[in-house]
Protein backbone atom coordinates (compact mmCIF):
# COMPACT_ATOMS: atom_id res chain seq x y z
CA UNK A 1 0.00 0.00 0.00
CA UNK A 2 2.73 2.24 0.80
CA UNK A 3 4.78 1.39 -2.45
CA UNK A 4 1.23 2.21 -4.19
CA UNK A 5 0.55 5.58 -2.61
CA UNK A 6 4.00 6.77 -3.76
CA UNK A 7 3.72 5.65 -6.76
CA UNK A 8 0.56 7.60 -7.51
CA UNK A 9 2.02 10.74 -5.91
CA UNK A 10 5.06 10.55 -7.86
CA UNK A 11 2.52 10.47 -10.98
CA UNK A 12 0.87 13.70 -9.42
CA UNK A 13 4.00 15.31 -9.12
CA UNK A 14 4.98 14.50 -13.19
CA UNK A 15 2.02 16.07 -13.97
CA UNK A 16 2.24 19.00 -11.52
CA UNK A 17 5.97 19.13 -14.14
CA UNK A 18 4.09 18.93 -16.97
CA UNK A 19 1.49 21.53 -16.59
CA UNK A 20 4.32 24.05 -15.08
CA UNK A 21 6.09 23.58 -18.11
CA UNK A 22 2.75 23.72 -20.20
CA UNK A 23 0.82 26.76 -19.16
CA UNK A 24 3.13 29.24 -19.58
CA UNK A 25 3.35 28.12 -23.47
CA UNK A 26 1.58 30.36 -26.24
CA UNK A 27 -0.76 28.60 -28.23
CA UNK A 28 -2.06 26.98 -24.99
CA UNK A 29 -5.69 26.94 -26.88
CA UNK A 30 -4.46 24.65 -29.49
CA UNK A 31 -3.12 22.10 -27.32
CA UNK A 32 -5.91 21.98 -25.46
CA UNK A 33 -8.31 21.31 -29.39
CA UNK A 34 -5.58 18.66 -30.00
CA UNK A 35 -6.04 16.88 -27.00
CA UNK A 36 -9.57 16.46 -27.08
CA UNK A 37 -9.36 16.35 -30.87
CA UNK A 38 -6.96 12.69 -29.69
CA UNK A 39 -10.16 11.40 -27.76
CA UNK A 40 -12.69 12.11 -29.73
CA UNK A 41 -10.60 10.85 -32.87
CA UNK A 42 -9.83 7.42 -31.74
CA UNK A 43 -13.20 7.12 -29.26
CA UNK A 44 -15.29 8.26 -31.93
CA UNK A 45 -13.54 7.17 -35.41
CA UNK A 46 -10.37 5.01 -34.96
CA UNK A 47 -12.41 2.98 -32.28
CA UNK A 48 -15.37 1.78 -33.99
CA UNK A 49 -13.67 1.03 -37.09
CA UNK A 50 -11.77 -1.49 -35.55
CA UNK A 51 -14.31 -2.65 -33.69
CA UNK A 52 -16.65 -3.50 -36.68
CA UNK A 53 -14.15 -4.99 -38.51
CA UNK A 54 -13.20 -7.22 -36.00
CA UNK A 55 -16.83 -8.06 -35.59
CA UNK A 56 -16.77 -8.74 -39.37
CA UNK A 57 -13.94 -11.19 -39.34
CA UNK A 58 -15.12 -12.84 -36.37
CA UNK A 59 -16.17 -15.83 -37.90
CA UNK A 60 -14.53 -16.33 -40.57
CA UNK A 61 -12.48 -19.19 -40.61
CA UNK A 62 -8.54 -19.15 -39.85
CA UNK A 63 -9.71 -15.95 -37.72
CA UNK A 64 -6.32 -15.90 -36.06
CA UNK A 65 -4.30 -15.15 -38.57
CA UNK A 66 -6.30 -12.93 -40.51
CA UNK A 67 -7.18 -10.52 -37.25
CA UNK A 68 -3.26 -10.85 -36.70
CA UNK A 69 -2.55 -9.85 -40.59
CA UNK A 70 -5.38 -7.18 -40.13
CA UNK A 71 -3.87 -5.69 -37.23
CA UNK A 72 -0.19 -5.12 -38.83
CA UNK A 73 -1.89 -3.99 -42.07
CA UNK A 74 -3.67 -1.35 -39.77
CA UNK A 75 -0.39 -0.48 -38.24
CA UNK A 76 1.60 -0.01 -40.92
CA UNK A 77 -1.21 2.11 -42.54
CA UNK A 78 -1.33 4.28 -39.57
CA UNK A 79 2.23 5.50 -39.61
CA UNK A 80 2.42 6.22 -43.16
CA UNK A 81 -0.92 8.15 -43.53
CA UNK A 82 0.99 11.37 -42.37
CA UNK A 83 3.30 10.76 -45.30
CA UNK A 84 0.73 9.94 -48.00
CA UNK A 85 -1.25 12.97 -46.21
CA UNK A 86 1.25 15.61 -46.11
CA UNK A 87 0.69 18.68 -48.16
CA UNK A 88 2.65 21.22 -50.41
CA UNK A 89 5.93 20.20 -51.64
CA UNK A 90 9.13 18.19 -49.48
CA UNK A 91 10.88 20.66 -47.08
CA UNK A 92 13.85 19.48 -48.34
CA UNK A 93 15.69 17.46 -51.05
CA UNK A 94 15.89 14.21 -48.31
CA UNK A 95 12.54 14.56 -46.21
CA UNK A 96 10.02 12.21 -47.34
CA UNK A 97 12.16 11.08 -50.10
CA UNK A 98 10.12 7.35 -50.89
CA UNK A 99 7.68 6.59 -52.64
CA UNK A 100 5.46 5.73 -49.99
CA UNK A 101 2.31 4.69 -51.93
CA UNK A 102 4.29 2.28 -53.96
CA UNK A 103 6.25 1.21 -50.89
CA UNK A 104 2.74 1.21 -48.19
CA UNK A 105 1.38 -1.37 -51.15
CA UNK A 106 4.69 -3.78 -51.04
CA UNK A 107 4.43 -3.53 -47.14
CA UNK A 108 0.87 -4.96 -47.41
CA UNK A 109 1.43 -7.32 -50.27
CA UNK A 110 4.49 -9.09 -47.79
CA UNK A 111 1.77 -9.18 -44.99
CA UNK A 112 -1.05 -10.96 -46.88
CA UNK A 113 1.51 -12.86 -48.35
CA UNK A 114 2.73 -14.28 -45.07
CA UNK A 115 -0.58 -14.75 -43.76
CA UNK A 116 -1.32 -16.47 -46.58
CA UNK A 117 1.47 -19.07 -46.23
CA UNK A 118 0.80 -19.30 -42.49
CA UNK A 119 -2.87 -20.66 -42.65
CA UNK A 120 -1.48 -22.92 -45.40
CA UNK A 121 0.84 -24.12 -42.86
CA UNK A 122 -1.52 -24.07 -39.90
CA UNK A 123 -3.96 -26.37 -42.27
CA UNK A 124 -1.78 -28.63 -43.46
CA UNK A 125 -0.76 -29.90 -39.58
CA UNK B 1 -19.01 -4.12 -15.80
CA UNK B 2 -21.83 -3.18 -13.57
CA UNK B 3 -25.41 -2.43 -14.50
CA UNK B 4 -26.32 -2.45 -18.23
CA UNK B 5 -27.40 0.96 -20.17
CA UNK B 6 -29.90 -0.75 -23.19
CA UNK B 7 -28.93 2.21 -25.26
CA UNK B 8 -25.13 1.96 -25.09
CA UNK B 9 -23.63 -0.46 -26.95
CA UNK B 10 -22.88 -3.87 -25.86
CA UNK B 11 -19.74 -6.02 -25.82
CA UNK B 12 -19.08 -9.65 -25.77
CA UNK B 13 -15.82 -10.29 -26.98
CA UNK B 14 -14.06 -11.59 -24.32
CA UNK B 15 -10.89 -10.51 -24.37
CA UNK B 16 -11.28 -7.27 -23.98
CA UNK B 17 -10.49 -7.92 -20.18
CA UNK B 18 -7.94 -7.17 -17.55
CA UNK B 19 -5.78 -9.55 -18.56
CA UNK B 20 -5.31 -8.89 -22.61
CA UNK B 21 -4.94 -4.72 -20.77
CA UNK B 22 -1.75 -6.53 -18.59
CA UNK B 23 -0.37 -8.18 -21.23
CA UNK B 24 -0.37 -5.25 -24.21
CA UNK B 25 -0.02 -2.66 -21.07
CA UNK B 26 3.61 -4.34 -20.49
CA UNK B 27 4.70 -3.79 -23.42
CA UNK B 28 3.16 -0.61 -24.30
CA UNK B 29 4.53 1.14 -20.59
CA UNK B 30 7.79 -0.28 -21.49
CA UNK B 31 8.20 1.00 -25.06
CA UNK B 32 6.58 4.72 -23.35
CA UNK B 33 9.37 4.13 -20.93
CA UNK B 34 12.29 4.18 -22.97
CA UNK B 35 10.79 6.75 -24.88
CA UNK B 36 10.30 9.57 -22.10
CA UNK B 37 14.04 8.84 -20.84
CA UNK B 38 15.54 8.93 -24.67
CA UNK B 39 13.47 11.82 -25.16
CA UNK B 40 14.66 13.44 -22.22
CA UNK B 41 18.28 12.73 -23.02
CA UNK B 42 17.64 14.19 -25.94
CA UNK B 43 16.19 17.81 -24.47
CA UNK B 44 19.11 17.86 -21.90
CA UNK B 45 21.70 17.52 -24.54
CA UNK B 46 19.81 19.93 -26.65
CA UNK B 47 19.11 22.63 -24.07
CA UNK B 48 21.11 21.61 -21.40
CA UNK B 49 20.41 23.94 -17.75
CA UNK B 50 23.23 25.85 -16.86
CA UNK B 51 24.44 23.43 -14.25
CA UNK B 52 24.62 20.29 -16.81
CA UNK B 53 26.46 21.76 -19.29
CA UNK B 54 29.87 20.67 -17.94
CA UNK B 55 28.69 17.09 -17.63
CA UNK B 56 27.38 15.82 -20.86
CA UNK B 57 29.49 13.29 -22.00
CA UNK B 58 31.07 13.77 -25.21
CA UNK B 59 31.48 9.70 -25.40
CA UNK B 60 30.31 7.68 -26.84
CA UNK B 61 30.61 9.24 -30.09
CA UNK B 62 27.56 7.46 -31.52
CA UNK B 63 25.90 7.44 -27.83
CA UNK B 64 22.93 10.10 -29.26
CA UNK B 65 22.52 8.58 -32.58
CA UNK B 66 21.48 5.47 -30.69
CA UNK B 67 19.31 7.11 -27.58
CA UNK B 68 17.58 9.44 -30.49
CA UNK B 69 16.84 5.80 -33.05
CA UNK B 70 15.44 4.30 -29.92
CA UNK B 71 13.31 7.37 -28.98
CA UNK B 72 12.10 7.12 -32.71
CA UNK B 73 11.51 3.68 -32.81
CA UNK B 74 10.22 3.40 -29.41
CA UNK B 75 7.51 5.83 -30.39
CA UNK B 76 6.75 4.14 -33.52
CA UNK B 77 6.07 0.84 -31.39
CA UNK B 78 4.02 2.61 -29.05
CA UNK B 79 1.48 3.90 -31.78
CA UNK B 80 0.71 0.34 -32.80
CA UNK B 81 0.49 -0.84 -28.55
CA UNK B 82 -1.46 2.20 -27.86
CA UNK B 83 -4.47 1.25 -30.51
CA UNK B 84 -4.10 -2.00 -29.27
CA UNK B 85 -4.15 -1.08 -25.49
CA UNK B 86 -7.60 1.21 -26.45
CA UNK B 87 -9.13 -1.78 -28.50
CA UNK B 88 -8.83 -4.19 -24.94
CA UNK B 89 -10.26 -1.14 -22.84
CA UNK B 90 -12.81 0.28 -25.40
CA UNK B 91 -15.72 -1.13 -23.25
CA UNK B 92 -14.90 0.66 -20.33
CA UNK B 93 -15.48 4.02 -22.34
CA UNK B 94 -19.41 3.02 -22.22
CA UNK B 95 -19.89 2.27 -18.33
CA UNK B 96 -23.07 3.01 -16.82
CA UNK B 97 -23.28 4.72 -14.92
CA UNK B 98 -20.30 6.74 -15.98
CA UNK B 99 -19.12 7.66 -12.20
CA UNK B 100 -20.08 5.55 -8.95
CA UNK B 101 -18.52 7.52 -6.88
CA UNK B 102 -16.12 10.69 -6.82
CA UNK B 103 -12.80 8.37 -6.66
CA UNK B 104 -14.25 6.77 -9.81
CA UNK B 105 -14.40 9.74 -11.52
CA UNK B 106 -11.29 11.02 -10.68
CA UNK B 107 -9.79 7.85 -11.76
CA UNK B 108 -11.76 8.31 -15.28
CA UNK B 109 -10.65 11.93 -15.79
CA UNK B 110 -7.11 10.64 -15.21
CA UNK B 111 -7.57 7.69 -17.82
CA UNK B 112 -8.92 10.50 -20.02
CA UNK B 113 -5.90 12.45 -19.43
CA UNK B 114 -3.42 9.78 -20.12
CA UNK B 115 -4.98 8.75 -22.83
CA UNK B 116 -5.00 12.46 -24.32
CA UNK B 117 -1.78 13.04 -23.57
CA UNK B 118 -0.39 9.44 -25.01
CA UNK B 119 -1.84 9.86 -28.44
CA UNK B 120 -1.49 13.42 -28.35
CA UNK B 121 2.38 13.13 -27.98
CA UNK B 122 2.58 9.78 -30.23
CA UNK B 123 1.00 12.23 -32.78
CA UNK B 124 2.85 15.26 -32.75
CA UNK B 125 5.83 13.54 -32.69
CA UNK B 126 4.59 11.17 -35.71
CA UNK B 127 3.83 14.20 -37.68
CA UNK B 128 6.98 15.93 -36.57
CA UNK B 129 9.82 13.12 -38.08
CA UNK B 130 8.10 14.32 -41.72
CA UNK B 131 8.99 18.21 -40.34
CA UNK B 132 5.45 18.58 -40.72
CA UNK B 133 3.86 21.50 -38.00
CA UNK B 134 0.75 22.12 -38.91
CA UNK B 135 -0.16 23.07 -35.18
CA UNK B 136 -0.61 26.45 -33.39
CA UNK B 137 1.66 25.40 -30.74
CA UNK B 138 5.67 25.19 -30.55
CA UNK B 139 6.42 21.52 -31.14
CA UNK B 140 9.56 20.99 -29.67
CA UNK B 141 8.42 22.94 -26.13
CA UNK B 142 5.05 21.39 -26.26
CA UNK B 143 6.20 17.82 -26.83
CA UNK B 144 8.99 18.38 -24.34
CA UNK B 145 5.88 19.76 -21.45
CA UNK B 146 3.33 17.18 -22.64
CA UNK B 147 5.79 14.00 -21.69
CA UNK B 148 6.01 14.92 -17.91
CA UNK B 149 2.52 14.37 -18.11
CA UNK B 150 1.98 11.30 -19.98
CA UNK B 151 4.91 9.86 -17.85
CA UNK B 152 3.34 10.93 -14.64
CA UNK B 153 -0.45 10.26 -15.37
CA UNK B 154 1.07 6.60 -16.72
CA UNK B 155 2.51 6.32 -12.90
CA UNK B 156 -0.74 7.44 -11.48
CA UNK B 157 -2.84 4.88 -13.71
CA UNK B 158 -0.48 1.95 -12.90
CA UNK B 159 -0.91 3.03 -8.94
CA UNK B 160 -4.95 2.97 -9.30
CA UNK B 161 -4.71 -0.45 -11.23
CA UNK B 162 -1.94 -1.90 -8.76
CA UNK B 163 -4.34 -4.30 -7.44
CA UNK B 164 -5.77 -5.52 -10.86
CA UNK B 165 -2.16 -5.68 -12.60
CA UNK B 166 -0.92 -7.78 -9.45
CA UNK B 167 -3.84 -10.54 -10.21
CA UNK B 168 -3.54 -10.36 -13.95
CA UNK B 169 0.72 -10.02 -14.16
CA UNK B 170 0.93 -13.48 -14.47
CA UNK B 171 -0.87 -16.46 -16.59
CA UNK B 172 -4.16 -17.81 -14.47
CA UNK B 173 -4.01 -21.66 -14.48
CA UNK B 174 -7.41 -21.52 -16.25
CA UNK B 175 -7.87 -18.89 -18.90
CA UNK B 176 -10.29 -20.41 -21.16
CA UNK B 177 -9.63 -17.90 -24.03
CA UNK B 178 -5.94 -18.70 -23.58
CA UNK B 179 -5.39 -19.56 -27.24
CA UNK B 180 -7.16 -17.10 -28.92
CA UNK B 181 -5.43 -14.10 -26.51
CA UNK B 182 -2.14 -15.87 -27.47
CA UNK B 183 -3.30 -15.46 -31.35
CA UNK B 184 -4.38 -11.67 -30.80
CA UNK B 185 -0.89 -11.14 -28.50
CA UNK B 186 1.01 -12.49 -31.65
CA UNK B 187 -0.80 -10.23 -34.04
CA UNK B 188 0.46 -7.16 -31.94
CA UNK B 189 3.96 -8.37 -31.79
CA UNK B 190 3.90 -8.84 -35.57
CA UNK B 191 2.55 -5.25 -36.00
CA UNK B 192 5.17 -4.14 -33.92
CA UNK B 193 7.78 -5.84 -35.64
CA UNK B 194 6.61 -4.37 -38.95
CA UNK B 195 6.29 -0.89 -38.03
CA UNK B 196 10.05 -1.45 -36.63
CA UNK B 197 11.26 -3.25 -39.83
CA UNK B 198 10.50 -0.50 -42.26
CA UNK B 199 11.07 2.22 -40.32
CA UNK B 200 14.42 1.50 -38.44
CA UNK B 201 16.60 1.35 -40.80
CA UNK B 202 16.61 5.53 -41.36
CA UNK B 203 18.99 5.33 -38.10
CA UNK B 204 20.15 1.35 -38.21
CA UNK B 205 22.32 1.25 -40.61
CA UNK B 206 22.46 -2.83 -40.76
CA UNK B 207 18.48 -2.46 -41.75
CA UNK B 208 18.32 -0.08 -44.25
CA UNK B 209 17.55 -1.99 -46.79
CA UNK B 210 14.00 -2.20 -45.40
CA UNK B 211 13.42 1.44 -45.05
CA UNK B 212 10.53 1.25 -46.72
CA UNK B 213 8.13 3.76 -44.70
CA UNK B 214 10.65 5.83 -43.10
CA UNK B 215 10.28 9.42 -43.96
CA UNK B 216 14.28 9.61 -44.29
CA UNK B 217 16.32 6.93 -46.41
CA UNK B 218 19.86 7.44 -45.34
CA UNK B 219 20.41 5.82 -49.07
CA UNK B 220 18.96 9.42 -50.47
CA UNK B 221 21.24 12.14 -49.78
CA UNK B 222 23.79 14.22 -51.23
CA UNK B 223 27.56 13.37 -50.25
CA UNK B 224 26.77 10.34 -48.51
CA UNK B 225 24.44 12.31 -46.20
CA UNK B 226 20.92 13.51 -45.45
CA UNK B 227 20.40 17.24 -45.24
CA UNK B 228 18.10 18.53 -42.31
CA UNK B 229 18.14 21.98 -43.06
CA UNK B 230 18.77 23.14 -46.61
CA UNK B 231 20.82 26.33 -47.46
CA UNK B 232 17.61 27.47 -49.49
CA UNK B 233 15.83 27.58 -46.25
CA UNK B 234 18.50 28.92 -44.30
CA UNK B 235 18.73 31.52 -47.09
CA UNK B 236 22.40 30.63 -47.48
CA UNK B 237 24.38 30.84 -50.99
CA UNK B 238 27.49 30.82 -52.43
CA UNK B 239 27.17 34.60 -52.98
CA UNK B 240 27.19 34.67 -49.34
CA UNK B 241 30.58 33.40 -48.80
CA UNK B 242 32.41 35.16 -51.45
CA UNK B 243 35.33 36.71 -49.43
CA UNK B 244 34.67 34.39 -46.22
CA UNK B 245 36.93 34.58 -43.60
CA UNK B 246 36.42 33.03 -40.46
CA UNK B 247 36.55 35.28 -37.32
CA UNK B 248 37.27 33.69 -34.41
CA UNK B 249 37.38 35.75 -31.45
CA UNK B 250 39.14 35.48 -27.94
CA UNK B 251 42.46 36.97 -26.07
CA UNK B 252 44.01 36.81 -29.13
CA UNK B 253 41.23 36.79 -31.72
CA UNK B 254 42.11 36.41 -35.84
CA UNK B 255 40.64 35.67 -38.81
CA UNK B 256 41.66 32.93 -41.30
CA UNK B 257 40.59 32.65 -45.00
CA UNK B 258 39.31 29.13 -46.72
CA UNK B 259 42.71 28.95 -48.67
CA UNK B 260 44.91 29.20 -45.00
CA UNK B 261 42.14 26.54 -43.07
CA UNK B 262 42.89 24.56 -45.51
CA UNK B 263 46.63 24.61 -44.87
CA UNK B 264 46.44 24.04 -41.42
CA UNK B 265 47.09 20.90 -40.04
CA UNK B 266 43.76 18.48 -41.05
CA UNK B 267 42.11 15.73 -39.41
CA UNK B 268 39.76 12.72 -40.75
CA UNK B 269 37.42 11.61 -38.51
CA UNK B 270 34.68 9.13 -38.69
CA UNK B 271 31.62 10.62 -36.72
CA UNK B 272 27.84 10.49 -36.95
CA UNK B 273 24.99 13.01 -37.69
CA UNK B 274 22.36 12.43 -35.53
CA UNK B 275 19.00 14.07 -36.11
CA UNK B 276 16.50 15.21 -33.38
CA UNK B 277 13.66 13.20 -35.97
CA UNK B 278 15.24 9.89 -35.50
CA UNK B 279 17.31 9.37 -38.72
CA UNK B 280 21.57 8.95 -38.75
CA UNK B 281 24.12 8.15 -40.70
CA UNK B 282 28.13 7.81 -40.46
CA UNK B 283 30.23 9.86 -42.65
CA UNK B 284 34.11 10.76 -42.95
CA UNK B 285 34.77 14.21 -42.22
CA UNK B 286 38.43 16.50 -42.51
CA UNK B 287 38.81 19.66 -41.37
CA UNK B 288 40.78 21.38 -38.71
CA UNK B 289 40.04 20.14 -35.17
CA UNK B 290 38.56 23.25 -33.01
CA UNK B 291 41.03 23.11 -30.24
CA UNK B 292 43.69 23.84 -32.55
CA UNK B 293 41.86 26.80 -33.76
CA UNK B 294 41.12 27.78 -29.98
CA UNK B 295 44.67 27.13 -28.92
CA UNK B 296 45.58 29.85 -31.90
CA UNK B 297 43.38 32.18 -30.22
CA UNK B 298 44.69 32.15 -26.93
CA UNK B 299 41.77 30.22 -25.24
CA UNK B 300 42.68 28.96 -21.28
CA UNK B 301 42.08 25.44 -21.05
CA UNK B 302 38.37 24.88 -20.40
CA UNK B 303 36.94 27.39 -22.47
CA UNK B 304 33.72 26.94 -24.12
CA UNK B 305 32.83 28.03 -27.74
CA UNK B 306 29.96 30.34 -28.88
CA UNK B 307 29.74 29.22 -32.92
CA UNK B 308 27.46 31.36 -35.44
CA UNK B 309 26.23 30.62 -38.76
CA UNK B 310 25.97 32.67 -41.63
CA UNK B 311 22.30 31.60 -42.12
CA UNK B 312 19.83 34.77 -41.46
CA UNK B 313 17.50 33.28 -38.89
CA UNK B 314 17.37 30.20 -37.61
CA UNK B 315 16.61 28.99 -33.90
CA UNK B 316 19.83 27.63 -33.95
CA UNK B 317 21.90 30.06 -35.60
CA UNK B 318 23.63 30.41 -32.64
CA UNK B 319 25.43 27.44 -31.23
CA UNK B 320 26.99 26.78 -27.52
CA UNK B 321 29.63 24.17 -27.28
CA UNK B 322 30.42 23.52 -23.80
CA UNK B 323 34.23 23.05 -22.93
CA UNK B 324 33.87 19.27 -23.02
CA UNK B 325 33.28 19.12 -26.64
CA UNK B 326 35.79 22.11 -27.83
CA UNK B 327 38.71 20.57 -26.40
CA UNK B 328 37.89 17.01 -27.78
CA UNK B 329 40.55 15.92 -30.56
CA UNK B 330 37.25 14.77 -33.13
CA UNK B 331 35.60 18.17 -33.27
CA UNK B 332 36.16 19.67 -36.05
CA UNK B 333 35.56 22.63 -38.23
CA UNK B 334 34.99 20.32 -40.86
CA UNK B 335 35.69 21.55 -44.84
CA UNK B 336 35.27 18.09 -46.50
CA UNK B 337 32.44 15.18 -46.58
CA UNK B 338 33.27 12.11 -47.52
CA UNK B 339 36.69 13.65 -48.93
CA UNK B 340 34.63 15.85 -51.18
CA UNK B 341 34.34 19.87 -50.63
CA UNK B 342 31.31 20.10 -48.47
CA UNK B 343 28.08 20.91 -50.39
CA UNK B 344 26.18 24.30 -49.73
CA UNK B 345 23.62 22.13 -48.43
CA UNK B 346 25.89 20.62 -46.10
CA UNK B 347 27.38 23.58 -44.75
CA UNK B 348 30.05 24.92 -47.22
CA UNK B 349 32.28 26.41 -46.58
CA UNK B 350 33.11 25.38 -42.97
CA UNK B 351 31.02 23.29 -40.58
CA UNK B 352 30.89 21.98 -37.43
CA UNK B 353 31.24 18.04 -36.31
CA UNK B 354 31.40 17.16 -33.09
CA UNK B 355 31.14 13.50 -30.95
CA UNK B 356 27.85 12.81 -29.46
CA UNK B 357 25.56 16.13 -30.32
CA UNK B 358 22.29 16.51 -32.01
CA UNK B 359 22.41 17.61 -35.71
CA UNK B 360 20.58 20.96 -35.34
CA UNK B 361 23.92 21.87 -33.09
CA UNK B 362 26.07 20.85 -35.98
CA UNK B 363 26.32 24.07 -37.06
CA UNK B 364 26.73 24.33 -40.71
CA UNK B 365 27.73 27.59 -42.93
CA UNK B 366 30.34 28.75 -40.34
CA UNK B 367 30.92 32.49 -39.84
CA UNK B 368 32.26 33.99 -36.12
CA UNK B 369 33.53 31.55 -33.38
CA UNK B 370 33.69 33.30 -29.37
CA UNK B 371 35.97 31.67 -27.07
CA UNK B 372 33.97 31.69 -23.93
Amino acid sequence: MPLRITLGAAGVALIAVGLFFLLPLPGLLGVVFWFAGAIALHDALIGPIVLVTGLLVARLPDRAVVRGALITMGGLVLITIPALLRPGPSPNPTVLVQDYPRNLLICLAAVAVVAVVLVLVRRRR
Amino acid sequence: MGPMNPTLPQFRGRLHDARTAVAIGRWLGSAVVVCFLTGLISHVLQHPPGWMTGLLPVRPAWGYRLTQGLHVASGLAAIVLVMAKLWAVYPRLFAWPPFRSLPHLVERLSIALLVAATVFELFTGLINILQWYPWPFSFTQTHYAVAWIVAGSLLLHLAVKAPLIRENWRRKKADVDAADRRALLAGVGAAVGAVTLTTVGQSLSALRGFDLLAPRSPNVATQGMPINRTAAAAQVTYASSDGWALEVAGPKPFRVTLAELEAMPQRRVRLPIACVEGWSADAWWSGVPVRDLLARAGAPPGSALRVESLEVWGYYRVMEMPAQYADDPDTLLALRLNDEVLSLDHGYPARIIAPNRPGVLQTKWVSRMEVR
